[in-house]
């Protein structure tokens, strides 16, 4: 079973209660939640919030994508997997990213989780523009998605 | 020929609104975009290598929602969306 959605700040809010729900299956006997939260430093900055921006039906496609390869690659009996992730701006503290799975087997959730952020992470289309308290703000660099060094 | 580019990420300063049009040639790919995005970009900021290598190093979909090459071969309208390096999470 799979959920993946954005959910824009401005309109609601990502809740671990929902993925408490979704994820609960009487098959499995492990689930593992991963929640990512605004910190308030990086690199050497002093961090007050994010901006989130999202290419909103690609990241949505690529959840499901990542989590088809995932129940593959790990070979997962009755997989459940919740992804959520926050579009707009989001104070320090706030939740970016539900990550919520269950699986027969502890060691399951522990690779599976691990797997799905790993990959949002490298080809996932959505960024991040940190505030900071001079009042600067900067996108951060990421992920190339293609390798357009080789073109 | 004429093409809208929507603009995601750190290429959303780029311009004030959320897309851009680039007139190309006739017969013009993915690789004639990045090229005159190069251009428009080193003549409007001519001192931001910051948006160059955002322009070097980003990705471009199409309507369909697909990843799309260099070699992808554009018509008279079509829209492309910028995706610059990703970082989410």
């Amino acid at each position: 079973m799979f959920h993946g959605k954005v959910i824009d700040a401005s309109k609601g809010a990502i809740s671990i209660d929902a993925a408490q729900k979704f994820i609960t299956s009487e098959k499995c006997g492990a689930s593992l939640f991963f929640i990512g939260t605004v910190r308030n430093h990086n690199n050497n900055k002093n961090v007050t919030g994010i901006t989130y921006d999202s290419h909103d039906a690609i990241v949505e496609k690529s959840f499901k994508e990542i989590y088809d390869e995932a129940i593959q690659k790990l070979k997962l009996e009755y997989p459940v997997v919740f992804i959520e992730h926050t579009k707009g701006y989001v104070p320090l503290g706030g939740i970016s990213i539900i990550i919520a799975v269950a699986a027969k087997h502890r060691s399951q959730v522990y690779d599976l989780s691990r797997y799905i952020i790993e990959e949002i992470k490298k080809r996932t289309p959505i960024w991040k523009k940190e505030h900071y308290d001079d009042n600067e703000s900067d996108w951060l660099k990421g992920n190339p998605v293609i390798d357009t060094e080789k073109k | 020929m004429k093409i809208k580019i929507e603009l995601f990420g750190a290429a959303r300063d780029f311009s004030k609104e959320d897309f851009l049009e680039l007139t190309l040639p006739e017969i013009s790919s993915v690789k004639e975009v990045r090229e005159n995005l190069a251009d428009f970009i080193q003549s409007k900021y001519p001192d931001n290598a910051n948006y160059l290598e955002i322009v070097k190093r980003s990705a471009f979909a199409n309507e369909q929602n697909e990843i799309v090459h260099d070699d992808y071969q554009l018509s008279n309208h079509s829209k492309l969306c910028i995706i610059p390096p990703v970082g989410g999470g």
